[in-house]
Protein backbone atom coordinates (compact mmCIF):
# COMPACT_ATOMS: atom_id res chain seq x y z
CA UNK A 1 0.00 0.00 0.00
CA UNK A 2 1.18 3.71 -0.51
CA UNK A 3 0.87 6.02 2.23
CA UNK A 4 0.87 9.52 1.87
CA UNK A 5 2.24 11.46 5.01
CA UNK A 6 1.53 15.79 5.26
CA UNK A 7 3.36 17.85 7.84
CA UNK A 8 5.14 20.88 7.26
CA UNK A 9 7.92 19.06 9.71
CA UNK A 10 10.36 17.05 8.44
CA UNK A 11 10.95 15.76 11.97
CA UNK A 12 7.52 14.73 12.52
CA UNK A 13 7.25 13.28 9.46
CA UNK A 14 10.12 11.19 9.95
CA UNK A 15 8.77 10.34 13.81
CA UNK A 16 5.84 9.23 12.05
CA UNK A 17 7.38 6.74 9.58
CA UNK A 18 9.51 5.22 12.59
CA UNK A 19 6.04 5.37 14.35
CA UNK A 20 4.50 3.16 11.49
CA UNK A 21 7.76 0.81 11.30
CA UNK A 22 7.50 0.28 15.16
CA UNK A 23 3.52 -0.47 14.53
CA UNK A 24 4.82 -3.16 12.18
CA UNK A 25 4.04 -1.50 8.94
CA UNK A 26 7.30 -2.41 7.24
CA UNK A 27 7.26 -2.78 3.42
CA UNK A 28 4.44 0.33 2.50
CA UNK A 29 5.50 2.87 0.16
CA UNK A 30 5.40 5.82 1.79
CA UNK A 31 5.66 9.40 0.25
CA UNK A 32 5.33 12.82 1.56
CA UNK A 33 4.23 16.51 2.04
CA UNK A 34 5.08 19.34 3.28
CA UNK A 35 1.97 21.16 3.25
CA UNK A 36 -1.56 21.04 2.51
CA UNK A 37 -1.56 22.46 -1.00
CA UNK A 38 1.20 19.57 -1.79
CA UNK A 39 -1.18 17.11 0.03
CA UNK A 40 -4.25 17.58 -2.27
CA UNK A 41 -1.75 17.51 -5.52
CA UNK A 42 -0.09 14.15 -4.47
CA UNK A 43 -3.16 13.25 -3.38
CA UNK A 44 -4.52 12.97 -7.08
CA UNK A 45 -1.44 12.19 -8.36
CA UNK A 46 -0.39 9.52 -6.88
CA UNK A 47 -3.48 7.78 -5.84
CA UNK A 48 -2.22 7.08 -1.89
CA UNK A 49 -4.37 4.19 -0.54
CA UNK A 50 -4.28 6.26 2.92
CA UNK A 51 -3.31 10.12 3.73
CA UNK A 52 -1.88 10.89 7.44
CA UNK A 53 -1.74 14.54 7.61
CA UNK A 54 -1.41 17.11 10.31
CA UNK A 55 -4.08 19.38 11.35
CA UNK A 56 -1.75 23.20 11.44
CA UNK A 57 0.06 23.61 7.85
CA UNK A 58 0.92 26.42 5.94
CA UNK A 59 -0.58 27.33 2.20
CA UNK A 60 -3.45 24.95 3.34
CA UNK A 61 -4.08 23.32 6.59
CA UNK A 62 -4.82 19.36 6.86
CA UNK A 63 -8.88 20.21 6.94
CA UNK A 64 -8.97 22.73 4.18
CA UNK A 65 -7.22 19.54 2.08
CA UNK A 66 -10.11 17.04 3.34
CA UNK A 67 -12.62 19.36 2.09
CA UNK A 68 -10.91 20.24 -1.14
CA UNK A 69 -9.82 16.58 -1.84
CA UNK A 70 -13.96 15.67 -0.70
CA UNK A 71 -14.95 18.44 -2.91
CA UNK A 72 -13.41 16.96 -6.06
CA UNK A 73 -14.23 13.44 -5.13
CA UNK A 74 -11.26 11.94 -4.44
CA UNK A 75 -12.41 9.99 -1.45
CA UNK A 76 -8.69 8.27 -0.17
CA UNK A 77 -8.99 7.18 3.80
CA UNK A 78 -7.68 10.17 5.62
CA UNK A 79 -6.54 10.61 9.20
CA UNK A 80 -5.14 13.23 11.41
CA UNK A 81 -2.16 12.91 13.42
CA UNK A 82 -2.27 16.23 15.32
CA UNK A 83 -1.25 17.90 18.30
CA UNK A 84 -4.50 19.24 19.02
CA UNK A 85 -7.13 16.54 19.94
CA UNK A 86 -10.38 18.23 21.85
CA UNK A 87 -13.69 17.00 20.83
CA UNK A 88 -14.07 20.05 19.21
CA UNK A 89 -11.50 18.94 16.31
CA UNK A 90 -12.38 15.53 16.23
CA UNK A 91 -15.73 16.14 15.47
CA UNK A 92 -14.50 18.85 12.55
CA UNK A 93 -12.68 15.95 11.81
CA UNK A 94 -15.54 13.28 11.05
CA UNK A 95 -17.76 15.77 9.69
CA UNK A 96 -15.01 16.77 6.90
CA UNK A 97 -14.83 12.68 5.88
CA UNK A 98 -11.57 11.62 8.26
CA UNK A 99 -11.86 8.19 9.53
CA UNK A 100 -9.35 9.12 12.96
CA UNK A 101 -7.55 11.57 14.75
CA UNK A 102 -4.36 10.61 16.44
CA UNK A 103 -3.35 13.23 18.96
CA UNK A 104 0.57 13.82 19.53
CA UNK A 105 2.44 12.62 21.39
CA UNK A 106 1.28 9.30 20.11
CA UNK A 107 2.75 5.99 20.50
CA UNK A 108 2.97 3.35 17.63
CA UNK A 109 -0.01 1.05 20.08
CA UNK A 110 -2.41 4.13 18.82
CA UNK A 111 -1.22 3.93 15.55
CA UNK A 112 -2.16 0.12 15.58
CA UNK A 113 -5.19 0.94 17.33
CA UNK A 114 -6.33 3.06 14.23
CA UNK A 115 -4.26 1.65 11.13
CA UNK A 116 -4.74 -2.13 11.93
CA UNK A 117 -8.84 -1.65 10.43
CA UNK A 118 -7.12 -0.23 6.99
CA UNK A 119 -3.73 -1.69 6.61
CA UNK A 120 -4.56 -5.21 8.37
CA UNK B 1 -8.68 34.14 33.01
CA UNK B 2 -10.21 31.98 35.47
CA UNK B 3 -8.61 29.87 37.60
CA UNK B 4 -10.31 26.40 36.09
CA UNK B 5 -8.94 27.44 33.02
CA UNK B 6 -5.57 28.08 33.74
CA UNK B 7 -2.64 25.85 33.09
CA UNK B 8 -0.18 24.91 35.99
CA UNK B 9 3.65 23.70 36.09
CA UNK B 10 2.26 20.50 36.97
CA UNK B 11 0.15 20.50 33.67
CA UNK B 12 3.03 21.61 31.91
CA UNK B 13 5.35 19.15 33.81
CA UNK B 14 3.01 16.08 32.53
CA UNK B 15 2.48 17.09 29.15
CA UNK B 16 6.30 17.77 28.68
CA UNK B 17 6.81 13.96 30.15
CA UNK B 18 4.52 12.12 27.96
CA UNK B 19 6.24 14.24 24.69
CA UNK B 20 9.88 13.03 26.06
CA UNK B 21 8.61 9.63 26.81
CA UNK B 22 6.94 9.31 23.17
CA UNK B 23 9.82 10.88 20.99
CA UNK B 24 12.95 11.97 23.23
CA UNK B 25 13.57 9.29 25.49
CA UNK B 26 11.78 6.03 24.04
CA UNK B 27 14.46 3.85 25.81
CA UNK B 28 14.56 5.64 29.32
CA UNK B 29 18.02 6.34 28.75
CA UNK B 30 17.67 9.95 28.89
CA UNK B 31 14.62 11.28 30.56
CA UNK B 32 13.85 14.94 31.72
CA UNK B 33 14.76 15.18 35.20
CA UNK B 34 11.88 17.77 37.21
CA UNK B 35 14.58 19.33 38.65
CA UNK B 36 15.40 23.06 38.03
CA UNK B 37 18.77 23.11 36.43
CA UNK B 38 21.57 24.87 38.06
CA UNK B 39 21.63 27.88 35.39
CA UNK B 40 18.63 28.32 32.77
CA UNK B 41 19.28 29.29 29.45
CA UNK B 42 17.38 30.92 26.59
CA UNK B 43 19.68 30.04 23.41
CA UNK B 44 16.92 28.82 21.35
CA UNK B 45 13.36 29.70 22.35
CA UNK B 46 10.62 27.99 20.14
CA UNK B 47 6.77 29.26 20.90
CA UNK B 48 3.47 28.45 19.93
CA UNK B 49 0.76 31.46 19.50
CA UNK B 50 -2.61 30.98 21.09
CA UNK B 51 -5.43 33.48 19.93
CA UNK B 52 -9.13 33.31 20.48
CA UNK B 53 -11.00 33.05 23.83
CA UNK B 54 -7.34 33.77 24.99
CA UNK B 55 -4.46 34.82 23.89
CA UNK B 56 -0.85 33.99 24.43
CA UNK B 57 2.47 32.07 24.16
CA UNK B 58 3.85 28.58 24.78
CA UNK B 59 6.91 28.28 24.68
CA UNK B 60 10.12 26.07 24.79
CA UNK B 61 13.31 27.54 25.63
CA UNK B 62 16.53 25.51 26.14
CA UNK B 63 20.02 25.68 25.57
CA UNK B 64 22.16 25.30 22.82
CA UNK B 65 23.63 21.94 23.41
CA UNK B 66 19.89 20.79 24.35
CA UNK B 67 18.22 22.10 21.27
CA UNK B 68 20.74 20.39 18.88
CA UNK B 69 20.43 17.26 21.17
CA UNK B 70 16.77 17.64 21.10
CA UNK B 71 17.40 17.61 16.62
CA UNK B 72 19.12 14.73 16.72
CA UNK B 73 17.09 12.70 18.66
CA UNK B 74 14.07 13.23 16.66
CA UNK B 75 16.04 12.91 13.62
CA UNK B 76 17.52 9.49 14.68
CA UNK B 77 21.34 11.63 13.99
CA UNK B 78 24.01 12.37 15.52
CA UNK B 79 24.37 15.71 17.29
CA UNK B 80 27.37 17.11 15.63
CA UNK B 81 25.08 15.95 12.00
CA UNK B 82 22.17 18.40 12.67
CA UNK B 83 21.83 22.05 11.30
CA UNK B 84 20.67 24.82 11.99
CA UNK B 85 17.19 24.06 10.07
CA UNK B 86 16.94 20.91 11.61
CA UNK B 87 17.36 22.21 15.30
CA UNK B 88 14.52 24.89 14.65
CA UNK B 89 12.46 22.23 12.75
CA UNK B 90 13.04 20.34 16.14
CA UNK B 91 12.08 22.88 18.43
CA UNK B 92 9.32 24.04 16.25
CA UNK B 93 7.72 20.77 16.80
CA UNK B 94 8.29 20.06 19.91
CA UNK B 95 6.40 23.55 20.84
CA UNK B 96 3.32 22.66 18.48
CA UNK B 97 3.34 19.49 20.10
CA UNK B 98 3.37 21.01 23.75
CA UNK B 99 0.90 23.78 22.42
CA UNK B 100 -1.72 21.74 20.93
CA UNK B 101 -1.60 19.68 24.63
CA UNK B 102 -1.76 23.06 26.51
CA UNK B 103 -4.62 24.46 24.45
CA UNK B 104 -7.16 21.88 25.52
CA UNK B 105 -6.77 23.35 28.99
CA UNK B 106 -7.32 27.16 27.74
CA UNK B 107 -10.62 28.67 27.23
CA UNK B 108 -12.23 27.44 24.16
CA UNK B 109 -12.45 28.30 20.91
CA UNK B 110 -9.04 29.27 20.31
CA UNK B 111 -6.07 28.95 17.70
CA UNK B 112 -2.91 27.95 17.13
CA UNK B 113 -0.76 29.12 15.06
CA UNK B 114 2.06 27.57 13.35
CA UNK B 115 5.95 27.08 15.70
CA UNK B 116 8.61 29.93 15.41
CA UNK B 117 11.80 29.67 16.73
CA UNK B 118 14.09 32.53 18.49
CA UNK B 119 17.32 33.08 19.27
CA UNK B 120 17.28 36.64 20.70
CA UNK B 121 14.91 35.92 23.45
CA UNK B 122 16.02 38.71 25.55
CA UNK B 123 15.12 41.48 23.02
CA UNK B 124 12.39 40.02 20.86
CA UNK B 125 9.08 41.61 21.39
CA UNK B 126 7.12 38.53 20.27
CA UNK B 127 8.53 36.51 23.68
CA UNK B 128 6.51 38.96 26.46
CA UNK B 129 3.96 38.23 28.19
CA UNK B 130 2.49 37.65 31.80
CA UNK B 131 3.82 34.27 32.78
CA UNK B 132 1.08 31.91 34.15
CA UNK B 133 3.04 28.96 34.49
CA UNK B 134 6.29 27.30 33.86
CA UNK B 135 8.26 23.84 34.47
CA UNK B 136 11.82 24.18 34.40
CA UNK B 137 14.02 20.73 34.03
CA UNK B 138 17.26 19.26 33.24
CA UNK B 139 17.57 17.05 30.68
CA UNK B 140 21.19 15.24 29.91
CA UNK B 141 22.73 18.17 32.03
CA UNK B 142 21.36 21.09 30.01
CA UNK B 143 18.63 23.12 31.12
CA UNK B 144 15.28 22.62 29.46
CA UNK B 145 12.11 25.21 30.24
CA UNK B 146 8.12 25.04 29.48
CA UNK B 147 6.57 27.92 30.02
CA UNK B 148 3.00 29.86 29.16
CA UNK B 149 2.44 33.47 28.74
CA UNK B 150 -0.79 35.40 28.58
CA UNK B 151 -0.89 38.50 26.36
CA UNK B 152 -3.48 41.00 27.44
CA UNK B 153 -6.45 40.75 25.19
CA UNK B 154 -6.20 42.69 21.77
CA UNK B 155 -2.44 42.37 22.32
CA UNK B 156 -0.11 40.98 19.69
CA UNK B 157 0.44 37.52 19.55
CA UNK B 158 0.99 36.83 15.57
Amino acid sequence: MKILIADDSRVMRQIVTRTLRQAGYDGHELIEAEDGAQLVQKANEESPDLVLSDWNMPNMTGIEALRALRASGNNTPFGFVTSEGTQEMRDTASAGGAIFLIAKPFTAEMFKEQLDPILG
Amino acid sequence: MSATMAPTGDDLQQIAEQVWASYLDTDGEKPLVPLPPDKLSRDVVAGVAVSGAWHGLVLVACSSTASKEAAAALLGMGADEVSEGDVDDALGELANVIGGNVKSLLPEPCTLGLPEVHNDADNDPWLTGDEICRFEATWMGEPMEVSVLEKPQGGETE
